[in-house]
C-alpha cells in the first residue's frame, strides 16, 4: 500500500480537558461564533433529516405509531370539542331563560296589562308578555288532557302570568331582577327557573372533569407509545450508539436525532388527529343539523377552531418530544462501548 | 503522555485484569502491548478509553487522573484518542466518507473542513476512491483502513489500536503498520495491542509484555 503524506498535524494536544463552550477541541479548530452556530445548526439539521428518512423508510410502521397516538389525541380533543359545543347550544337556552310572575288571582285584566307595560319598559327587561286567567287555562286544558275535568270547575283557579325576558342571563342579575319583580303589586310569586341550566352546567363540569382525567390517561399511554417506539429505534441503532460514543459523541448528541423523531411521531399524530376530528365532526354535524331542525333550531357543531388545531398539533410534538427525551434517558446509559 | 502508577483492575466477579501496573509512555512514543490471550491487553485499552476504570492505583493521561473523570468529561477525552479496533466497529449503512467523517460531525466541524479531512484521511490509507461505497462492499483489510481514517480523521493526540492486524495478511499487516509509522511521525502517540510478535519484532519500538494481568516486559522489542 502506498500511504499517501497526510497534511502536517498540529502538535498533540492536552488529552481530556472538556471544552467550555463549543463542540471543538481540535487543534486549529478554533472556529469564530458563526462557523459554530452554522455547524450547530448543521448538525441539527442533519438529525432532523436523518430521523424524518428513518421515518420515512418504515412508512407502514411509521403511519400506524401516528395513528395509535392520533386516536389517544383525538378522543380528548373530541370529546372537549363536543362539550364546547353542548355548552354553546346550553347558552343559547339560558339566554331564553324567563321569570314567570304570577299575580293574584283576583287581579283584573287591565292590572295585567298595566303590569306589563311597566315591566316592558324597564331597563333590564328586554320583553314582557301577558298571558291572561283565560289563556292560561285554555294552554293547561290543552296540554295537561284534562280539559273535560278542568271544565268541572266551579270557577278558573288560574291565575294571570307576566312571563318576562330579562336581557342578562347571568343567575346573579336574574335573581335580583325576580325580587324587584316579586315586589311589585298584585304579584303574588316570581318564579325563575334555573334548575335545568344548573342541572346542564352540572353535568358540563362533570363533563370537563371527565375530559381532564381521560386528557391525563390517554397522555401517558401516549408516553409509552412513543417511550416504547423510541426504545426500539434505541435497539435497532445500538451497534451505532455504541461507536458515536467511542469516538466522543456526548449524550446529547446520541439523544438528538430520537428527540427529532419523537417530536416529528408528535407532528404526525398531530396532523393526522386533526384530520380525524375535522373530519368526525363533519360526519356528527349532518345528523345533528336535521335533529336540531326537528327542534327548530338552526343549531350546527362547531368544527376544530384554527387555535384549538394549532395548539393539538403543538402539544402532540411536545407530547412527542417528552416520551423521546424520557425513553432516550432511561436507555442512554445502558449503551455503553463494549 | 500516560502515567500508569500501580494500576490494577478487578471486576466486580473477582477476576483480575491488571496488577499493580507501573510504566510511562511519552508523548509522541510508539508501543506495542503484547502478550497471550488475557495478559490484560485489552483492560489496558478500555481503562485508557475511559470503558472502565481503574479499582487501584492512578492512571493518568495527559495530567488527568481517569480514575476520577467524571462521566461528562468522557467524550471529550475520547474526542482526542483515536481507536482502531480488530472488528473494525463500522456502521454498515453509512458510507466509507460518513464512517470516516463521524468523529468530525461530532466535533461540529463544518461540511467543506469535514469534506478536506476525510479526503485527507482516506487518502491516508489508499481508499480515497472508495468514499462513496458501503464497509459491506469492502475486503476485511479495506475495512480495516477505514477504521484507521477514522481513528486518524480529527488528529487524535494519542492512537490506540487493539489487534489490528489480527484478521489481515502479512503483507496488509505490514501496510498497516506503516500507516500507523507515518502517523506516529507527526507527532501522534501510538499504542497498539497486539499478540503477532514477529511483526512487532520487525518494528523495533518498545514493547510492554503482559502475562496475566503483570507487566513483565518493558523494552525494545527483538
Amino acid at each position: 500500500m502506498s500511504a499517501t503524506r497526510m497534511p502536517p498535524p498540529q502538535p498533540a494536544q492536552r488529552v481530556g480537558a472538556a471544552p467550555k463552550k463549543h463542540e471543538s477541541n481540535t487543534p486549529g479548530d478554533d472556529p469564530d461564533f458563526r462557523s459554530q452556530l452554522t455547524a450547530w445548526l448543521e448538525s441539527h439539521r442533519a438529525s432532523l433529516v436523518d430521523s424524518l428518512r428513518r421515518l420515512t423508510k418504515q412508512p407502514i410502521g411509521s403511519f400506524f405509531t401516528c395513528l395509535v397516538m392520533a386516536v389517544a389525541l383525538s378522543l380528548p380533543m373530541g370529546l372537549a370539542l363536543l362539550l364546547d359545543n353542548v355548552e354553546r347550544l346550553g347558552g343559547s337556552w339560558q339566554r331564553a331563560a324567563q321569570i314567570s310572575l304570577f299575580l293574584q288571582v283576583d287581579a283584573s285584566e287591565a292590572e295585567g296589562q298595566a303590569l306589563r307595560e311597566q315591566i316592558a319598559a324597564m331597563d333590564d327587561v328586554a320583553a314582557a308578555d301577558w298571558i291572561s286567567r283565560e289563556q292560561a287555562l285554555q294552554e293547561f286544558q290543552q296540554q295537561s288532557g284534562l280539559g273535560e275535568a278542568l271544565k268541572e270547575l266551579p270557577e278558573n283557579p288560574l291565575p294571570g302570568v307576566v312571563l318576562v325576558t330579562p336581557r342578562e342571563v347571568d343567575k346573579v342579575t336574574l335573581e335580583a331582577l325576580r325580587l324587584r319583580l316579586a315586589d311589585l303589586p298584585r304579584v303574588e310569586q316570581a318564579q325563575l327557573d334555573l334548575v335545568w341550566v344548573e342541572r346542564l352546567t352540572a353535568i358540563l363540569s362533570l363533563g370537563d372533569r371527565f375530559v381532564f382525567g381521560l386528557t391525563l390517561l390517554l397522555v401517558m399511554a401516549l408516553l409509552l407509545v412513543i417511550g416504547n417506539t423510541i426504545r426500539l429505534h434505541i435497539e435497532n441503532r445500538r451497534t451505532e450508539i455504541e461507536v458515536i460514543k467511542l469516538v466522543g459523541g456526548t449524550d446529547s448528541y446520541v439523544r438528538r436525532p430520537f428527540l427529532y423523531m419523537g417530536a416529528l411521531y408528535g407532528l404526525g399524530a398531530g396532523l393526522l388527529a386533526w384530520l380525524v376530528l375535522a373530519y368526525g365532526l363533519g360526519w356528527l354535524n349532518d345528523a345533528v343539523i336535521r335533529l336540531a331542525g326537528l327542534y327548530g333550531s338552526d343549531f350546527a357543531l362547531a368544527g376544530v377552531p384554527a387555535g384549538d388545531g394549532l395548539s393539538l398539533l403543538l402539544g402532540a410534538v411536545l407530547l412527542g418530544y417528552i416520551g423521546a427525551w424520557l425513553a432516550v434517558a432511561r436507555h442512554l446509559n445502558e449503551l455503553q462501548p463494549r | 503522555m500516560i502515567k500508569f502508577e500501580q494500576v490494577g483492575k478487578r471486576y466486580p466477579n473477582g477476576h483480575v485484569g491488571l496488577h499493580e501496573l507501573s510504566f510511562r509512555v511519552r508523548r509522541g512514543e510508539f508501543l506495542f502491548v503484547t502478550g497471550h490471550s488475557g495478559a490484560g491487553k485489552s483492560t489496558l485499552l478500555r481503562l485508557l478509553l475511559a470503558m472502565e476504570r481503574p479499582t487501584t492505583g492512578k492512571l493518568l493521561l495527559a495530567g488527568q487522573d481517569l480514575g476520577q473523570i467524571t462521566n461528562a468529561q468522557i467524550p471529550y477525552l475520547r474526542r482526542q484518542i483515536g481507536v482502531v479496533f480488530q472488528n473494525h466497529q463500522l456502521l454498515f449503512d453509512r458510507s466509507v466518507f460518513d464512517n470516516v467523517a463521524l468523529p468530525l460531525q461530532i466535533l461540529g466541524l463544518s461540511k467543506p473542513e469535514i469534506s478536506k479531512r476525510v479526503g485527507a484521511a482516506l487518502e491516508r490509507v489508499s481508499l480515497a476512491d472508495k468514499a462513496e461505497q458501503f464497509p459491506g462492499e469492502l475486503s476485511t483489510g479495506q475495512q480495516q483502513r477505514v477504521g484507521i481514517a477514522r481513528a486518524i480523521v480529527h488528529r487524535p493526540a494519542l492512537l490506540l489500536a487493539d489487534e489490528p492486524t489480527g484478521n489481515l495478511d502479512p503483507r496488509l499487516a505490514a501496510e498497516i503498520m506503516g500507516v500507523f509509522e507515518d502517523i506516529n511521525r507527526l507527532g501522534t502517540s501510538v499504542l497498539i495491542a497486539s499478540h503477532d510478535l514477529a511483526l512487532i519484532a520487525r518494528m523495533r519500538h518498545r514493547m510492554l509484555t503482559l502475562q496475566r494481568g503483570r507487566l513483565i516486559g518493558d523494552g525494545e522489542a527483538v
